[in-house]
């Protein structure tokens, strides 16, 4: 059975190397979304808190193909028509799916992200905060020292959940032309006519990503609880 | 600049496609619950030739993509002579047939985690009580666990039945006719994204809210079971 995939492996290879990359880069970006939403909604500012809450109503409300539908779609018809304005014959212009899909991926779970970060921001202890203050730290250092270090720790377990969400739907902008190892597939499947075999090695790679993601997850929060320990 | 009869007429051809939606969220979600129930049973019956099995199930289908078992099922299975000739081909022909599997087998694995952990938070106290009123295991489990789980349960089940409904939405990638495959069929006749994809964004988020009401009032039938946080 294996044997069919005789000339494909480079291509599952460069496949794999893309979800590799949007993954990388809807992380930082799900981070700064996760991050700003968790600020806003965290901050007395009533406008702020009003547009977080929107955001995360939308993009945790809607399907996430849906989001990479419309962001890559609407993105192409406004640049398309912006563009003819300029050059009348031209007929299509679009955004890479690449960084359609990846800021429609960091968009979703950057909500989650929001909710996640504002409640490890709720859980540092005001006694470490207290403490800090009292020693003299400034408002800046008391976030980079003591509320950054403590959040993420208590953060950490369910944004492992959002990492796998992260590289999970990496699949869904194949749908949007991205080639990564759904599109590779299809391909595959176009010359061999053997689906099974095709999308059962897209599984296998993603379930080597989520694996890789897991384990360093369960290091770190081994790493973050090292003061928890007794030796 | 956005065309608001365009919405108006396009409205009701997606909601035509409102009832296929509930019937793959209701389906996948009852036979996700059944298999659920049967792997959290196998988990926590403490006898490894069951355990086992069950983890490598949970660990398979929530490490992979939804789309890529979907697409196993509905595109790969024809491959495979013993399905075709199979007592279950009926099923696996039919795109809708392979959406609720799909679904179903992924929630299932979800859902089991999640019963898993309302069964270890049921309270240590209780079920000693239970035993000193000379309750048996099976009726501790009956009467004291399956409640008082179900209730510790119910908040994060709600999340994943909002989950899977929007994850109802990839069974457009198989040709069915969802809201959303009515929606891309929409778009590529009249190229006109934001306005239906919009419009259909509005249609799930309306159902995610209506979903959250109606688990949030379950939630508070159940709530004399946990008189904690009551």
């Amino acid at each position: 059975m294996l044997d069919v995939l005789n000339g494909w492996w480079d291509d599952f290879f460069w496949g794999a190397v893309i979800i590799l990359q949007v993954f990388l880069a809807s992380l930082v970006l799900t981070v700064f979304f996760g991050l700003a939403g968790a600020s806003a909604k965290l901050s007395g500012q009533r406008i702020a808190r009003a547009m977080a809450d929107g955001y995360t109503v939308i993009f945790r409300g809607t399907p996430e193909i849906l989001v990479i539908l419309l962001l890559y779609y609407g993105s192409a018809v406004t640049l398309t028509g912006v563009a003819q304005l300029f050059d009348p014959d031209i007929r299509f212009i679009d955004i890479p799916p690449f960084w359609a899909g990846t800021l429609a991926i960091a968009l979703i779970v950057g909500s989650y992200a929001t909710e996640t970060f504002r409640g490890a921001f709720l859980g540092v202890k005001t006694g470490s905060i207290e403490a800090a203050r009292a020693l003299g730290l400034s408002e800046a250092q008391v976030f980079w020292r003591v509320r950054l270090p403590e959040m993420w720790r208590l953060a950490l377990p369910a944004f492992g959940n959002h990492l796998l969400s992260l590289v999970k739907d990496t699949a869904l902008i194949s749908i949007i032309g991205l080639n990564e190892t759904m599109f590779v597939a299809k391909q595959a499947i176009g010359t061999t006519g053997q689906p099974f075999t095709m999308y059962l090695v897209v599984g296998v790679i993603y379930l080597g990503f989520s694996t890789v993601i897991t384990l360093s997850v369960m290091a770190l929060e081994h790493y973050g609880s090292r003061h928890l320990r007794t030796r | 600049m956005v065309d608001v009869s365009l919405v108006v007429s396009s409205l009701p051809k997606i909601l035509s496609g409102i009832g296929l939606t509930f019937q793959l969220l209701l389906l996948s979600a009852a036979i996700g619950l059944v298999i659920a129930i049967t792997l959290m049973l196998m988990r926590i019956s403490g006898n490894a030739w069951l355990s086992w099995p069950a983890q490598g199930y949970i660990y398979v289908f929530r490490g992979t993509p939804i789309l890529v078992q979907i697409f196993i099922i509905y595109y790969g299975f024809p491959q495979l002579d013993m399905i075709r000739e199979g007592p279950l081909w009926p099923i696996f022909r039919d795109p809708f047939g392979c959406a609720v599997v799909a679904l179903a087998i992924n929630t299932g694995a979800y859902v089991s985690e999640i019963l898993r952990g309302g069964v270890l938070g049921v309270d240590r106290g209780v079920l000693e009580a239970g035993q000193a009123l000379g309750l048996s295991a099976r009726q501790r489990f009956i009467y004291l666990t399956t409640p008082l789980a179900t209730r510790l349960a119910l908040p994060a089940y709600g999340n994943e039945i909002i989950s899977l409904m929007k994850a109802t939405a990839l069974a457009s990638t198989i040709t069915l006719a969802d809201m959303t495959g009515i929606g891309r069929t929409l778009v590529a006749q009249t190229y006109a994204p934001y306005e239906i994809f919009i419009s259909l964004a509005v249609v799930y988020m309306i159902l995610t809210f209506i979903i959250q009401k109606l688990l949030g009032q379950a939630e508070r039938r159940l709530a004399h079971y946990a008189p904690e946080d009551a």
